[in-house]
């Protein structure tokens, strides 16, 4: 069922942890195993926003992690444009790094306290190679991608709010000039109206610079606004996936319809804004409000 | 006003900045002692034995007629100096372990160097002192070139029982940053995992471990007092504070109170100075508490 050539395929991937026991029952082998990802196969298409969604502890940030290879899977395959990425050479496993990046959930843990943001991103260039004058040109355009005031550079992290964090995450992201952008859960630690905010900085730059982009988020509402594709994910496995209109309205799992069963349609302005009508399925353009609320 | 000011936010706060003074003046009198003391601090003058504090000898003479002043700002080499390189030692090789704990982490040896460390730690110090004078004796040691004077031997065995619970702290905090997101960035970017131990780990391990050395400097002259029992540290004549309290302690039921009260109330100065330093170079090193402006109160 996977395509050979495909632009980023996962292909059966399995990822065991062994459960914590005595340290003789660990070592004979003999602990028992849990799959926290079961047998995921998955094709992202170029510039596509694939939204990937499931309830918390269903492996989603696992796979996501896999994804970006912070781990390696027990088994399977990541194909990034044709090649097994666990076989690239030392220069290409170089590139694939760069071109895969990923924002975090946690905007608190997500910057080094000790260092300024323009440290942040000026460690981030450096490691691309580009430093000196090029550097502070890309720093300075960076902040301005993801419509942060330049005078923030000289702050802290704990100087910033959450909204502003996240969007230095997504700055120190792009800074690595990646193909592949991985978000996890990225407004799920921010107010509701941020969320919003973020959002539409991703869909942004999903339009702008044909960045492809994984949103991983337990918030139906939030994927189905902008995803093009979406998958749902339940207990280690995809169990529905399809166009957003298709899944939502048509489910044919039980568990996507005790999902959507779950968002709150009551909450007038959620759903106006952000809930499953039809225009927001279309991926409509933001209210103007927020818009607004981005700028300052 | 503006550069006092400054200086305040330096130290981390008015009791930071106390401490910081205490700690500078003892070490620039013990640096400067010929200059400083009033007498030699071994000259005996039988006649003037035992004198209580007056404006001639302002800490009263010992037994042996020698000004207790002297002796009390003479002492303070030995007693700063045995405290002072055995938290060198603990905290070089502390966190040098603490941070190779953590690079070698998940795998046999890590495991190995976490479980020498607790037996390390397990033994009470007055055990290793004890037995370190059982294997080198009392009396200076010639190893080749080298001389090893009993206060080295103090300096070394101090040195080494501070390694685990540094060593521990480090690793512990190391552990915790390793796990963080913003070291998953780094290494998204490609940058090498003992680079980002160096760059990244570290600076945010130090805090604790900045406390723990300054009250284990206050340990360390206590110790020094302690251990000169089992002959270990300084040996007499040369005055040290804890040497100078051991002796003071057989005239304390005979009255004459000041041969213990100086020494003893210079390790507690020095202790609190140590420690409100400590505590004021803790908040002044995490960026938490300071702001683009300035330092925050």
């Amino acid at each position: 069922m996977a395509k050979t050539e495909g632009f980023f395929e996962l292909q059966d991937i399995r990822k065991e942890y062994a459960l914590r026991r005595g340290l003789l029952q660990r070592l004979r082998g003999g602990a028992p195993r849990v799959a926290a990802v079961d047998g995921v196969s998955l094709s992202i298409e170029r510039g596509a926003i694939f939204g990937l969604v499931g309830e918390s502890g269903c492996g989603k940030s696992t796979l996501a992690q896999i994804i970006v290879r912070l781990i390696e899977p027990t088994a399977g395959k990541v194909v990034y444009r044709g090649a097994d990425v666990a076989r690239l050479k030392a220069e290409e496993q170089r590139t694939f790094r760069h071109a895969v990046q990923m924002v975090f959930q946690d905007t608190g843990s997500s910057l080094n306290p000790r260092k300024r943001i323009r440290r942040v991103l000026a460690e981030a260039l450096a490691a691309r190679s580009v430093t000196g004058a090029a550097a502070e040109g890309e720093i300075a355009s960076l902040m301005h991608q993801v419509g942060l005031d330049a005078m923030l550079l000289r702050r802290f992290p704990h100087e910033l709010s959450g909204g502003q964090r996240q969007r230095v995450g997504i700055a120190r992201a792009l800074a690595m000039k990646p193909e592949v952008l991985v978000a996890d859960e990225p407004v799920s630690a921010l107010d509701v109206s941020l969320q919003g905010q973020i959002i539409n900085l991703l869909s942004d730059l999903n339009r702008e610079l044909g960045l492809t982009i994984i949103l991983i988020s337990h918030d139906l509402a939030v994927v189905a606004r902008v995803c093009t594709q979406i998958a749902v994910m339940n207990a280690g496995k995809i169990v529905e996936r399809g166009a957003p209109r298709q899944v939502l309205f048509h489910p044919t799992d039980p568990y996507t319809r005790m999902l959507i069963a779950s968002v709150p349609r009551g909450l007038a302005g959620r759903s106006r804004r952000q809930g499953l009508g039809p225009a927001a399925v279309d991926g409509a353009a933001a209210p103007e409000d927020e818009r607004q609320a981005a700028a300052d | 006003m503006n550069r006092l000011r400054r200086l305040v936010h330096f130290f981390g706060g008015p009791a930071g900045f106390a401490g910081g003074c205490i700690a500078g003046l003892l070490l620039l009198s013990s640096i400067f002692a010929p200059l400083v003391a009033p007498y030699d601090p071994l000259a005996v003058n039988i006649l003037d034995k035992l004198l209580e504090p007056d404006e001639t000898h302002w800490m009263g003479t010992d037994q042996s007629g020698r000004d207790v002043l002297s002796r009390v700002i003479w002492g303070s080499r030995a007693s700063l100096a045995v405290a002072g390189f055995a938290v060198v030692i603990g905290v070089t090789f502390g966190v040098a372990i603490g941070l190779f704990a953590t690079w070698v982490r998940g795998g046999w040896l890590e495991q190995a160097i976490m479980r020498v460390l607790e037996a390390v730690s397990s033994i009470p110090l007055l055990i290793w002192a004890i037995a370190l004078v059982g294997i080198f004796g009392v009396r200076d040691v010639q190893w080749g070139p080298l001389t090893i004077s009993s206060e080295l031997k103090l300096m070394v065995l101090l040195g080494l029982l501070y390694i685990p619970t540094l060593a521990r702290l480090t690793y512990i905090s190391a552990l915790a940053e390793v796990a963080s997101n913003y070291v998953a960035a780094r290494r998204l970017q490609g940058v090498g995992e003992l680079r980002i131990l160096f760059s990244d780990v570290l600076p945010n391990c130090l805090s604790p471990v900045i406390v723990q050395a300054t009250l284990m400097l206050a340990i360390g002259i206590i110790v020094e007092a302690a251990v000169s029992f089992v002959g270990l540290g300084v040996q007499p004549p040369t005055p040290s504070w804890g040497n100078m309290l051991s002796n003071g302690r057989n005239y304390l039921i005979s009255g004459e109170w000041w041969l213990s009260v100086f020494p003893g109330a210079a390790i507690s100065l020095t202790v609190v100075a140590f420690n409100l330093l400590g505590d004021g170079l803790r908040d002044r090193f995490d960026p938490r508490h300071s702001t683009t402006m300035g330092y925050a109160t």
